[in-house]
């Protein structure tokens, strides 16, 4: 096991440095000198010159990249170009938000989309299979931003049972009940993703169910609960963690309009805002945490495997 | 010599290719009803795309500030929006955009894709480097890195989107390729090839490139969809094409003011697009299960 976690983490430094580099590389293409920009058009060439030397920019590129490399692991991503500030602690403030979407969208993934997937395997061809399978098809190729519209006229418009939109952090009021703002968003969020994971639940629940161990299992008299969560969902659960693991970069994705929808302050709308404003620095710090944020999650996913199955290990 | 004579009779009592080609697709599309509602919704995109300003009742962008904000209606089929525009006219007319921008898109993805993922399946040493690049670009969530291009690029537009949705979904044209061909290049036909002294270039052209036209063709209808939906996205956070074009996107952006009073502004544009990228996945889940079941383990 310990050969397998050294290989998956040199593996994992490596993409981290390709991820920063690309970055690097991608802000490079930006046209227009970073310097002039920032100083707006009433700067002078030499004050321009001034912050170009100061920020390394006279420098050659590799010694620049050198720079910006070290700049990142001491976690200096740069300052924002509009607010005049760390790009780091911007983006420090609005975790919070992201972070408590990101978990309730993630239960109802999970808490959709397994029980969702299991039923249809059990009741294979039957009514209930149909529908679900319907469900999750059409919830596949849902516009996540357009079912949180939806929901925001129908719940939050017709009945005015929930806000539609906004979010007061729960750590600075310490108010529990400020996460209701963020229910609606998680549905439409989880949603997609459920339906994904409803999929692959079923047909690997499906594999499962045939095996001889399941016919076994029965016939020694197990209960069919004890059969269905010990013997069949366990085995069938690697694919579905997969799944469920893939389903990070696509929450970020919808996280980002999602939260444009909802008014809500999260990573996701301050790079759409950055996008509007140009404030670049903004762009690829948030580009940076979010991808290495990527990589550390499949790291992890990976040892999960290699714990659930040893087999993996030997690759 | 009657063996010559009858294969040369049997020969032309055989339907020709084209028959036989034209009986296989009429076969696989009318198997599964998923599959037939899926084409024929997208025969009528396709039909709404090159015909959209003969049949739409109103221009896409004629203002007629009397008639705004109104439901779906005898007139207005799909309500009007905060101009008085006809939604179902832009709606129809957002279907060619969509739809060009989609094959653009996929046609970008798969130039880009098809070489670099052989070269990287076909040598061992270029594909060890390339492939670790192109896992870190998928490390960025497909809307992020759309976004950040399009903030490089700099303004809204047709190209831009084409570009920076395209080498969003590159990469992963590239790992399907790259994995076809990894199982493909062991097959003993490639072996007899390069025994008998053939340039791994013609391997790669004659006996690769025909074969990967299965995964590549299911690969390129997922990116379709995927590819569509972003591009709504992009167009729903306002930094996509340009606002006087319609498009699916830009009209739910529009509505957003009036969400409540005129619902109908999101509902309808959603509805297309949801259609769409419905019919093209369940176009490729059937092309995957009839040209290649077990793509479904790399897909």
């Amino acid at each position: 096991m310990l050969a397998f976690v050294i290989r998956r983490g040199l593996g994992m430094l490596i993409s981290i440095m390709l991820v920063i580099a690309i970055t690097f590389i991608l802000m490079q293409l930006i046209p227009g000198d970073p310097a002039a920009v920032m100083l707006g058009s009433n700067a002078t060439p030499e004050q321009i010159e001034q912050l170009r030397v100061s920020w390394g920019l006279d420098q050659p590129m590799l010694v620049q990249f050198y720079r910006y490399f070290v700049n990142f692991l001491h976690g200096d991503l740069g300052q924002s170009l509009f607010y005049q500030r760390p790009v780091l602690q911007i983006i420090g403030q609005r975790a919070e938000t992201s972070t408590f979407l990101g978990i309730m969208a993630l239960l109802v993934v999970v808490g959709v989309g397994i029980p969702a997937g299991v039923i249809s395997s059990l009741k294979q061809n039957s009514l209930t299979d149909n529908a679900l399978l319907l469900v999750a098809l059409a919830g596949a190729s849902i516009p996540s931003f357009w079912l949180g519209l939806m929901l925001m006229v129908v719940v939050a418009g017709n009945w005015h049972l929930l806000p539609s939109s906004g979010f007061t952090s729960v750590f600075h009021t310490g108010n529990l009940a400020n996460l209701k703002n963020l229910i609606l968003p998680a549905l439409s969020l989880g949603f997609v993703n459920a339906a994904l994971v409803a999929r692959t639940a079923r047909s690997s629940m499906l594999d499962v169910l045939r095996a001889d161990y399941i016919t076994t299992a029965r016939a020694k008299g197990l209960a069919e609960r004890v059969v269905i969560i010990k013997h069949a969902l366990r085995n069938a659960s690697i694919p579905i963690i997969t799944v469920i693991s893939f389903t990070f970069a696509s929450l970020v994705s919808g996280a980002v309009v999602t939260e444009n929808v909802f008014a809500l302050p999260g990573v996701g709308s301050l790079i759409v805002q950055s996008v509007l404003k140009r404030d670049y620095p903004v762009i690829q710090g948030i580009m940076m945490v979010v991808a290495v944020l990527y990589v550390l999650i499949n790291f992890a996913t990976d040892l999960t495997y290699a714990s659930l199955d040893p087999r993996i290990r030997y690759h | 010599m009657p063996t010559t004579d009858r294969s040369l009779e049997a020969l032309m009592n055989e339907p020709s290719i084209t028959r036989r080609i034209l009986g296989d697709t009429l076969k696989f599309i009318t198997k599964r009803k998923t599959t037939l509602s899926a084409v024929l919704i997208l025969t009528s995109l396709l039909f709404i795309a090159a015909f959209g300003p003969l049949i739409s009742p109103y221009g896409a962008n004629t203002l007629n500030l009397s008639d705004r904000l109104q439901g779906p209606n005898s007139t207005h089929l799909l309500g009007t929006d905060n101009f008085g525009r006809d939604v179902l006219s832009r709606a129809l007319s957002g279907t060619r955009v969509t739809l060009l921008l989609g094959l653009s898109i996929s046609g970008f993805a798969l130039i880009l894709g098809l070489p670099i993922g052989m070269l990287c399946g076909f040598y061992d040493r270029f594909g060890m480097v390339v492939m670790r690049v192109v896992d870190a670009m998928m490390a960025f969530p497909a809307i992020i890195l759309a976004l950040a291009l399009m903030s490089i690029f700099g303004k809204p537009g047709i190209l831009n989107v084409i570009i920076a949705v395209g080498i969003v979904w590159a990469p992963r044209m590239v790992r399907v390729v790259y994995s076809s061909t990894l199982s493909l290049r062991e097959n003993t036909y490639i072996e007899a090839a390069r025994a008998l002294g053939m340039p791994s270039f013609r391997i790669l052209v004659r006996h690769i490139a025909i074969n990967l036209l299965s995964p590549v063709i299911v690969q390129a209808t997922f990116t379709f969809a995927f590819s569509i939906m972003e591009v709504a996205a992009l167009n729903f956070l306002g930094v996509g094409i340009p606002p006087y074009i319609a498009s699916w996107g830009g009209m739910m952006n529009e509505g957003r003011t009036y969400i409540i009073r005129a619902p109908w502004m999101i509902l309808f544009p959603g509805v297309f697009l949801a259609t769409a990228v419905l019919s093209f996945n369940l176009l490729g889940d059937a092309l995957r299960d009839r040209l290649d079941p077990k793509l479904r383990r790399i897909m």
